[in-house]
């Protein structure tokens, strides 16, 4: 071979180049078809077969789990995101465990708890074998300590704010001062408050007495913010006259090891809710050993000591995360799998590939990019779409016009198909009430019954109506309201609404501007009103919608921090709430209140929805959706609940070899019986069974009420 | 020559720093904070947690405080990743993105130097428009592109490949293959032109004249002119493989510094960012440096002015 060709004569060379350009053309051709080829038959590799991909369990008794973002740290008091938080689960325990199908508390290092009347004071017993994975018995102690850590101001957790319920807690992690004078710590009662002293629940401590007796004043250990404090309050100007301040310290929380086995937690205020927040990663048990030995470096693979299910294996940050099976573990003989690997991916595609490809047992929550769902609902055996305890809504400020009028409200509250939303949104249900319905099936029913003898009672109902999309009912409220709204030709028009008042206010986000879009021509199909679109950073949103400089309407997006309906009520409670509503309303205050108080679980939620209805009578918002949980899993994965976190409680999960007893159909998972793990769940229940009998023996104390589940 | 190679070591360092300064400034004027969530902290968290990495502190202090780390070659620890310090994290996952771009690098001279040889030596014939069409299709298709088809013919046709994360060999098959295609379609067209340009020279004549064959004339003699363009191309190629390996690390989930640079920003980790743009920008000049180094090395009619 040789260049011979390139000496050519020109007009060889011409043709030359023109037969280049049309193979040029030719391999165009050629790599479009090639490229169409490889997409149909990767379509046609798709469609075929009962499961999505290469389905077969994994050799060992292991899981391959899709965790999402690599996790900030081990360390289960600091992050707050959801990918650390199943990691926490696996290697650390606290008083009390998620259940794997509703997250309601189960017994884990507690066997057993008692719940005072005021539901304000709990004591746990802890079980007498449970292990650090360095063998060293876990005791009272090691909980305290715990909880002094996490609330100090050192550790930085984000996740503190929760145990605020806990009482000082809030005042030591923002490091507050209480005020020392005359030999003694001045209190609420000094400002001229009455206290009702509460009785102590259990033993008689100087720590209880401390925490029983009234309330002490706490001020700003910062000079400037205090002088400005004092300077406020006249009374407290005189009271700290030659006063000392001390700092509130670790110690003062209500957190208490009354002996080796038994701790005390004391709340500033009624929280039945607060047994199941205790379950939150921020309350498992931290080795204060290790912590105290390598500081910032415990979480290291070859430092750190877990106090749950499982231990570090390996730990290759971006690559890996493999825990094993920890044999100092108490219930180890009941925890299933071997290992379990967390991956860390982000990308939807490659999680969608890799499940494929049975490189992975199971994947995150919310990882079903939306171009493959309509594909992947067809596989009914693995895709699991529930509601999640997270939900969006318009916050509409009811301080201003037009909105301050109640018929307004409801207006736009009925001209919102929310069926056609969620469908159109394709990973969300519709959301017609305050609490998401389907995450507390207990609650749906409660308010079911609350809202059927309302209307028996002829009480009015104003929100859910029977009809909750009614444009026609809607324009005829806007008419009454003042604001007439008349046909124009095909469509409706509403000359005289202030559109220049008002605004779909929401932080700069794809979903947040598709959401408003799709509102926005609902509103102009149904009501003839055109609403402007707002949009802003989502720091400068947050301060503009908090002090209600916003007009019209608001995005509230809310996820519930722990299972329970007040989560979402409490968004309302207060004269300063989060809701960014502008609604306040002390009788929907002490309704809740008084539905704290309630220790019968059935007769509180009743109380809740009643306290529900009274603050959608109301109106402060436009309920949207809920988020659905959106995910993948192995049909022989078992023991793993879509539940409303998509937190899982490990020691359930397990591999299952025989075919036979795959799981089919999840869309009915929730309430079908795997004995394997209803055995598991009573043997642990069991605890609770045989405390309820020794506390009847021996209620010579007090009358200490034992929650059952 | 030395006199040259010092004054441009002594260069970098001032460089880097006016790098870092920019990005440090740039990274003031972006919104929000590496501790803000979906969920509102308490304020009395967020005080403690501004407290304790002098956020609370006025700008020029914050700049001091990061310029005497930066003189000390101590980015400080991760904000996002508590207990890890950045310069941890940077030799950690250096190292995979340097054996993907090795490899890539590798496999992009390989094919596309031998490419380039074939359409040069059998210049208009149909291997020669058949490897410059394969040379075009690589140029044109993004990577972005490409891994996915990689991953359905390698992956998901008979489940041979992994079809991603890090682990044995078989992982990096596809990620290395998506990786260099570009690169061995510039080297495969700059080989071939570099080649043909050589061929018409003189000396190629008088080593024709003598009888030579023509495997010696294109690999003893033309060689040595053909292989400058390809230096001087893939000196940048490789900084660019070593450092911005981005797209394939995260459609492959590898554990690479690129992917983790990206995350960086997007967690707005200040003293992450601040350490890996301080690690590229010095790696690039780096490397430039040897790419011109070796082009000296390579042709003696380049020289530097030192003067």
């Amino acid at each position: 071979m040789s260049a011979a060709l390139y000496q050519a004569n020109p007009v060889k060379k011409m043709i030359v180049e023109s037969i280049f350009f049309r193979r040029f053309l030719k391999a165009i051709f050629a790599a479009n078809v090639f490229a169409l080829i490889i997409f149909a038959a990767g379509c046609a590799a798709t469609s075929k077969g009962r499961y999505f991909g290469k389905t077969a369990p994994p050799k060992a008794e292991e899981l391959r789990y899709i965790s999402g973002a690599e996790p900030e740290t081990l360390d289960p008091q600091l992050p707050d995101g959801q990918p650390e938080a199943r990691i926490a689960l696996a290697l650390f325990e606290g008083l009390v465990e998620y259940g794997p199908k509703d997250l309601q508390p189960i017994p884990a290092l507690a066997e057993k708890w008692e719940i005072n009347p005021t539901v304000d004071e709990f004591i746990f017993y802890l079980r007498r074998n449970a292990r650090f994975s360095d063998g060293t018995p876990i005791t009272a102690d090691d909980f305290v300590y715990s909880m002094r850590r996490g609330f100090s101001s050192d550790t930085l957790s984000r996740t503190a704010g929760l145990g605020y319920f806990i009482k000082y807690a809030e005042e030591f992690n923002s490091q507050k001062v209480f005020v020392f004078k005359d030999g003694r710590f001045l209190t609420e009662e000094d400002l001229g408050k009455s206290i009702e002293p509460r009785p102590i629940f259990g033993p008689v401590t100087p720590h209880a007495e401390m925490l029983h007796s009234a309330d002490r004043i706490t001020l700003y250990a910062d000079e400037k913010k205090r002088a400005k404090q004092i300077d406020s309050d006249e009374k407290l100007k005189k009271l700290t006259e030659g006063a000392k301040f001390v700092k509130v310290s670790a110690e003062d929380i209500g957190v208490e090891a009354i002996d080796d086995f038994t701790v005390r937690i004391t709340l500033k205020q009624s929280a039945p809710f607060f047994l199941g927040l205790l379950a939150h990663q921020f309350f498992r048990v931290v080795p204060r050993r290790a912590i105290e030995k390598y500081g910032k470096d415990w979480t290291r693979p070859e430092n750190i000591v877990t106090s749950g299910a499982y231990r570090v294996k390996e730990y290759l940050p971006y690559n890996r995360l493999v825990v094993e099976k920890n044999p100092f573990y108490w219930d180890s003989a009941n925890v299933h799998l071997e290992r379990l690997s967390f991956y860390p991916v982000e990308e939807l595609s490659t999680m969608m590939n890799l499940y494929k490809a049975g490189e992975v047992d199971a994947m995150l929550n919310h990882s079903v990019p939306t171009a493959w769902i309509e594909e992947i609902r067809q596989f009914k055996d693995e895709y699991l779409d529930f509601p999640e305890n997270a939900t969006s809504y318009y916050a509409i400020n009811i301080k201003k016009k037009p909105f301050d009028d109640l018929k307004v409200r409801l207006a736009f509250n009925l001209a919102v198909n929310r069926e056609a939303l969620s469908k159109f949104r394709k990973v969300t249900k519709p959301l017609y009430e305050f609490t998401p319905t389907g995450i507390f099936p207990e609650y749906d029913e409660a308010r079911k019954r609350v809202a059927q003898e309302m209307n028996s009672n002829g009480q009015q109902i104003v929100w859910p109506g029977d009809k909750p999309f009614d444009p026609e009912r809607a324009r005829r409220l806007l008419g009454e309201a003042g604001f007439p709204v008349i046909k124009k030709g095909d469509e409706w028009d509403c000359p005289s609404f202030p559109i220049n008042q008002i605004a779909i206010t929401f932080n700069t986000n794809e979903n947040n501007r598709t959401v408003a879009e799709y509102l926005q021509a609902e509103w102009k199909r149904n009501l003839g009103i055109t609403i402007p679109l707002k949009t802003m950073e989502f720091k400068t949103y947050l301060s503009y919608f908090k002090s209600l400089q916003y007009e019209g309407f608001a995005i509230l997006l809310w996820s519930g921090d722990y299972m329970d309906p007040y989560t979402f009520l409490s968004l309302e409670y207060g004269e300063d709430n989060q809701g960014g509503s502008g609604f306040y309303d002390k009788e929907y205050d002490r309704m809740l209140d008084e539905a704290n108080l309630e220790l019968d679980k059935n007769k509180r939620y009743e109380k809740l929805a009643r306290a529900e209805f009274k603050m959608l009578s109301a109106l402060p918002v436009v309920p949207l959706t809920v988020a659905a949980t959106n995910w993948l899993k192995k049909p022989y994965v078992k023991g793993m609940y879509p539940n409303p976190g998509t937190l899982f409680p490990w020691k359930f999960v397990y591999i299952e070899r025989d075919e036979a007893k795959w799981d089919k159909d999840v869309q009915n998972i929730l309430t079908q019986r795997d004995e394997k793990v209803e055995k598991q769940l009573a043997e642990l229940l069991s605890t609770m069974q045989v405390s309820t009998k020794q506390v009847s023996s021996t209620q010579e104390k007090q009358a200490g009420i034992n929650n059952t589940r | 020559m030395l006199k040259f190679i010092f004054k441009r070591l002594l260069i970098i360092i001032p460089t880097a720093l006016v790098v870092v300064t920019i990005t440090w400034g740039l990274i003031r004027l972006a919104p929000g904070n590496f501790y803000s969530g979906e969920k509102k902290l308490p304020a009395a968290v967020e005080a403690n947690i501004r407290a304790k990495y002098g956020l609370d502190k006025p700008w020029y202090q914050q700049y001091l405080m990061f310029l005497g780390r930066f003189v000390r070659g101590d980015f400080g620890d991760s904000l996002k990743y508590p207990g890890q310090t950045v310069n941890e994290i940077i030799l950690r996952h250096f190292p995979y993105s340097a054996i993907l771009g090795l490899l890539a690098y590798a496999l992009a001279l390989a094919t596309g130097f031998s490419l380039g040889l074939i359409s040069a030596a059998a210049q208009n014939t149909r291997a020669d428009y058949l490897s410059m069409s394969a040379a075009l299709v690589g140029l044109s298709v993004p990577n972005f592109v490409l891994a996915p088809i990689m991953v359905l013919l390698g992956a998901f046709w008979f489940y041979l490949l992994p079809p991603a994360r890090w682990g044995g060999a078989a992982n990096l098959i596809l990620p290395v293959i998506s990786l260099s295609a570009i690169y061995a379609a510039y080297i495969a067209r700059l080989t071939r032109a570099g080649f043909i340009e050589t061929l018409k020279s003189d000396f190629v004549r008088t080593a024709r004249a003598k009888g030579l064959p023509e495997w010696q004339v294109m690999l003893r003699h033309s060689i040595w002119g053909a292989v400058v363009p390809i230096v001087s191309f893939t000196g940048p190629a490789l900084a660019n493989l070593l450092a911005g390996t981005v797209v394939v690390e995260k459609i492959f989930a590898l554990p690479g510094l690129g992917d983790i640079f990206i995350k960086s920003i997007l967690n707005r980790d200040e003293p992450l960012i601040l350490g890996i743009v301080a690690f590229f920008s010095v790696l690039i000049m780096v490397l430039n440096l040897i790419v011109d180094i070796a082009y000296a090395w390579l042709d003696p009619r380049i020289r530097f002015e030192t003067e």
